[in-house]
């Protein structure tokens, strides 16, 4: 068995956490090969599991077209811009953290530490010196996470989890020791600022990036071989080592997908508020893990769309705008996005079970 | 460490040493074993009022300890609990909250045994992830705590019983640190003497064979959340009771190094290897550690460079990592120099 | 306006190399099977290296912090903070609990029994600091208190306090807004720092006290927390505006510039003219004051990271030299700044 958590879904044993008779009926869906969707038009059709295969769509729809009818002001321009702001740095982080989800590796912890430190050095360094200079030097470490936390889980075999905690600790670390908590603002005239600030119609640039972006790691989930072989590996790692594939380059490669969401995250969450500072990234592991798994990605691997991490962060962000404009507080949001993953997940499952797939 | 270099060169050791390192390469707890050592020599050197003031170390031990040890129940059965740090703040406010001390206690660690319930409910009947279920009751609990005390920390009603919970009780032995030790003689007799605590590792090893062996696998798991939760319960009461108010923020530290703890006592996080033992060796470790650099001010930006450092180099040296480099270098090697076999 | 230090390219250089350096040196070490050993070696160097700074001190003092070089304030309170120690000759050893209740608290236990000269203690959370006073008390060591005062039932056992009041800055912040106000209806959205905390949860008394009392006729339309973001408050400014309708607003506070700035920005964003709004906050930052002085900002209230970093020594040198009957007491000025002293030299922003 591997060392990995998620690699007990490879074993028939423990697909869906529970216990071995459930797990047995699930286990096939794993099996069914990437576009899990083909092992459903095979059947006949089914409502649940039309719902459990499309709910983010149908709930996302609902949400919003409950939200225009009954919250006041919720239908208009600069709220919709409000959404995709509170949308758009989460959503890239999110949609390159997929592929370290669909690989079965659980999360990318380490994106806090990597969000905030692009930030800093976009800001700090550009500040001291140019823009491309500071993306250069942002990029070089973000690839250096992408590696390091790739290495160890990949060719180590050691578990995602760990390993990009201990990253975090160390980068985050280093980042504070180095920078200090110190605000990094940049000139009102520069380049960053005029990115941050400037809109299409509802759509901040932020947002149209976060499209562009999704759609483009859609496409190389969908279409390319490494795609292909992150699926195939998120669902069954064994045998997709015989096929011949090397597999540490497949892990190697979704770490390295998530750091560069992760920086470029950090770059947008900055031009945004033309501020940097080390703690302003604090929860955006679990609030775009949280995303994934709303969208309906499936912890186990092997199962999700980049995609459907995009309809997530919108729906979380439009659940977070709604209570924010009636009024409630803290408290009530974090309640609610903790059991929107617990409901989602939940349905998710149920309804897969009742459709016997 | 020695346990993993005795895979390799057992052939060219004496028959003693030979055994001793296959009796170290069976035990999980080795790496956090020498760690120890190394924290402990290190410290009584540069520190020694970490052994001196050897109570006060014991405590920081107990702080970070005692969740850990209700999660390795739920880590030996190959599950998760992210939600132990917001069961911890919750049972505080709770306790908190109602004027009774007893009835407060008592009512803070029903809360843990619900909120285990609960996620074993999700994982069980439900079906989902664990870790998806705790994750879910992760940002629940912590807005819940938010709720229940106002957004506010909650001060005890009797601030003069908790003062005294934190004073000395036997010898130089707070309450706190009695608790955890007896917690940890439980669970360690649980998890080796009692039938039920050894079909954990069953239930986490291979669970498809527990369930033909009979071992009524969703039970154990019920069972195994709800010593989590009422651990963390506990630990939160604890806290509250010591600090003589409870802070809906709490727990912010304890989520990662409880887990810290657990992996670096050589718990395996897919189950079914790991002991009681090796959790308190981690936290032991973890806590020397921690005060240690305390005491040589060294910034916490730095000790948690370092915290890092031990956790990753803990993750990346357990054994079957090893083997996994050696293999995939031997493949490597093998398919570079004999021909291949097909495209 | 882009005040950085001239330090901080040196340091974001070094922190770029080391992030490098550091993650390419972890992912090598495995191949060393001699973690622990190598972790030793670090944790003892990392001992001397302190040792050697810390250079003789005629005292020895702990300075228990929930923040430090992981805040903008904290990270200018340091250095005043450890230059008056040297000066007085002090030998200090901070901590950084991050506003962990629990973590400082061992972090007490850990200074008691070290037998400092001193405790400087600045509560993580101002209610749960009790048992560590008495502990100290029990152990003969007096304990001094900076940045947030402990509650008054607690204040007998502590030797000092000198820092801002955080509860008068959220007042002088509210009496900004009366003043601006000048008796007209008018209501006003409310931007609070990191839920729980307890700088967020004084300064929204005060503000709100101050309102109540002074002012009925400021109505606090909406409110959410901005967690000291200027991302997150942005965005909440401005749902709160959609929330409460644009034209109902005449008013913003925040808990801080960082806040504020965000919500300014989330002003402009919608074409409304923030000069036209009254604007109040505390601060007096690298990020507010501009805004002041450009007239974007009413009124924000001067919190210097200086005067409390090095009151926090010079109080405790007091404490330690004088041993004074009476508790001693000393609040930082909490001046307000506004468009006609935001140029003045004393106001200069400071983090």
């Amino acid at each position: 068995m591997s060392e990995n958590l998620a690699g007990r879904s490879v074993t028939p044993t423990t697909s869906d956490g529970g216990d071995g008779q459930q797990t047995a009926v699930t286990a096939p869906t794993a099996e069914a090969g990437p576009p899990a969707q083909v092992g459903i038009e095979q059947r006949d059709f089914h409502l649940l599991a039309w719902l459990a295969d499309r709910g983010i769509i149908v709930f996302t729809l609902a949400l919003v077209l409950l939200a225009a009818a009954f919250v006041d002001g919720f239908a208009s321009v600069d709220n919709i811009t409000d959404v995709f702001n509170r949308a758009a740095p989460i959503g890239i982080v999110a949609v390159g953290m997929t592929f370290v989800v669909i690989s079965a590796n659980y999360l990318d912890l380490s994106v806090v530490a990597q969000v905030a430190t692009a930030a800093v050095v976009l800001i700090g360094i550009s500040n001291e010196t140019n823009i491309p200079l500071a993306m250069l030097l942002a990029l070089g470490i973000a690839l250096v996470y992408g590696v390091v936390n790739g290495v160890a889980v990949g060719v180590f075999k050691a578990n995602a989890v760990i390993v990009t905690l201990a990253t975090t600790f160390m980068g985050l670390g280093i980042l504070r020791w180095a920078s200090g908590g110190s605000i990094y603002f940049g000139p009102e005239d520069s380049l960053i600022r005029s990115f941050g600030t400037t809109e299409i119609g509802p759509f901040p640039l932020s947002m149209i990036a976060l499209i562009v972006i999704a759609i483009a790691l859609h496409l190389v989930l969908t279409r390319t071989t490494f795609g292909f072989m992150v699926k195939s590996y998120g669902s069954n790692r064994e045998a997709t080592r015989l096929a011949g594939v090397n597999i540490s380059l497949v892990v190697i490669g979704a770490f390295i997908l998530s750091a560069l969401g992760a920086m470029i995250g950090g770059f947008v969450l900055a031009a945004f508020s033309n501020t940097a500072v080390s703690a302003m990234s604090d929860g955006f592991d679990f609030e775009a893990l949280a995303a994934i798994i709303v969208g309906g990605t499936s912890v186990f691997g092997g199962r999700g769309s980049v995609l459907r991490t995009l309809l997530g962060v919108v729906f979380v962000s439009v659940l977070t705008n709604i209570m924010v404009l009636s009024g409630l507080g803290f408290g009530y949001q974090q309640m609610a996005i903790g059991a929107l993953i617990v409901v989602a997940v939940s349905v998710d499952a149920l309804a897969r079970r009742a459709a016997g797939i | 460490m020695s346990d993993d270099q005795g895979l390799v060169l057992t052939s060219q050791r004496t028959d003693l040493i030979g055994r001793l390192r296959t009796t170290l390469a069976r035990r999980t707890e080795g790496r956090a074993l020498a760690l120890l050592v190394v924290v402990a020599i290190g410290a009584w050197i540069t520190e020694p009022v970490v052994f001196t003031s050897y109570d006060v170390t014991l405590g920081r031990i107990a702080l970070i300890g005692l969740v850990a040890l209700g999660l390795t129940a739920v880590i030996l059965m190959g599950e998760l609990d992210l939600s132990v740090a917001s069961t911890l703040a919750v049972a505080g406010v709770v306790m908190a909250s109602i004027d009774n001390l007893a009835i407060g206690i008592l009512a803070a660690l029903v809360v843990g045994l619900v909120i285990g319930a609960a996620n074993a409910f999700f994982v069980v009947v439900v079906g989902i992830n664990s870790f998806i279920a705790t994750l879910g009751m992760l940002f629940f609990l912590r807005g819940l705590g938010f709720v229940l005390s106002d957004e506010q920390p909650v001060r005890l009603s009797n601030i003069e019983a908790g003062i005294s919970f934190g004073k000395p009780l036997i010898g130089d032995f707070t309450p706190r640190m009695l608790i955890f030790i007896a917690t940890f003689i439980a669970m360690q007799i649980f998890m080796t003497r009692v039938r039920v605590g050894r079909e954990f590792y069953a239930v986490g090893g291979n669970r498809q064979a527990a369930y033909d062996a009979g071992i009524p696998v969703r039970r154990r798991i019920f069972t195994g959340f709800m010593i989590s939760g009422i651990v963390a319960a506990g630990a939160g009461a604890i806290n509250t009771l010591e600090r003589t108010a409870a802070d809906p923020t709490a727990g912010s530290t304890v989520l990662l190094s409880s887990f810290a703890a657990a992996i670096i006592g050589g718990i395996l996080l897919t189950g079914g290897r790991g002991s009681v033992f090796g959790t308190l060796l981690g936290a032991t470790s973890l806590g020397i550690l921690q005060v240690a650099l305390t005491l040589s001010a060294v910034q916490v930006d730095v000790q948690n460079i370092i915290i890092g450092f031990v956790l990753f180099v803990a993750v990346i040296t357990d054994p079957n990592s090893l083997r996994a480099v050696v293999g995939s270098a031997r493949s490597y090697l093998r398919a570079r120099t004999a021909p291949q076999p097909q495209s | 306006m882009t005040g950085e230090p001239r330090t901080t390219r040196f340091r974001l250089f070094g922190l770029a190399l080391l992030v490098l350096g550091a993650l390419v040196l972890a992912a090598c070490g495995d191949d060393d099977d001699d973690t622990a050993a190598s972790d030793g070696g670090a944790d003892s160097e990392a001992g001397d290296d302190s040792g050697a700074a810390e250079g003789g001190g005629d005292f020895d003092v702990f300075a228990l912090l929930p923040q430090g070089n992981d805040q903008p304030y904290g990270t200018t309170y340091l250095p005043p903070m450890e230059a008056m120690a040297d000066e007085l000759g002090i030998n200090l050893t901070i901590t950084n609990s991050q506003y962990d209740a629990d973590k400082q608290a061992s972090e007490c236990e850990t200074a008691v029994a070290a037998e400092p000269d001193l405790i400087i203690l600045w509560p993580a959370v101002g209610d749960t600091v009790r048992p560590c006073l008495e502990a100290a008390k029990d152990a003969g060591i007096p304990v001094t208190v900076t940045n947030s005062d402990v509650n008054p039932e607690d204040q007998d056992l502590t030797e000092a306090y000198s820092g801002p009041d955080t509860y008068g800055q959220g007042v002088a912040s509210g009496e900004l807004m009366c003043e601006l106000a000048g008796g007209d209806e008018i209501g006003i959205i409310m931007i609070n720092g990191l839920t729980g905390n307890s700088t967020a949860i004084d300064r929204e008394a005060g503000f709100e006290d101050t309102i109540n009392e002074q002012c009925p006729n400021v109505t606090i339309l909406a409110r959410q927390p901005g967690n000291w973001n200027k991302d997150e408050s942005q965005i909440a400014a401005s749902e709160m505006i959609t929330a409460v309708g644009a034209e109902n607003i005449q008013g913003v506070y925040a808990a801080d510039d960082t806040m504020v700035a965000g919500a300014i920005d989330a002003l402009k964003a919608r074409d409304i003219d923030p000069s036209e709004l009254i604007i109040t906050s505390i601060g007096n930052t690298f990020l507010g004051n501009p805004l002041v002085v450009s007239g974007e900002l009413d009124g924000t209230v001067f919190q210097s990271s200086s005067w409390d970093g090095e009151h926090a020594v010079t109080v405790a040198y007091e404490v330690l030299t004088n041993d004074p009957d009476e508790r001693l007491v000393e609040f930082m000025p909490s001046v307000k700044v506004t468009a006609d002293n935001a140029d003045d030299p004393s106001v200069a922003p400071e983090w």
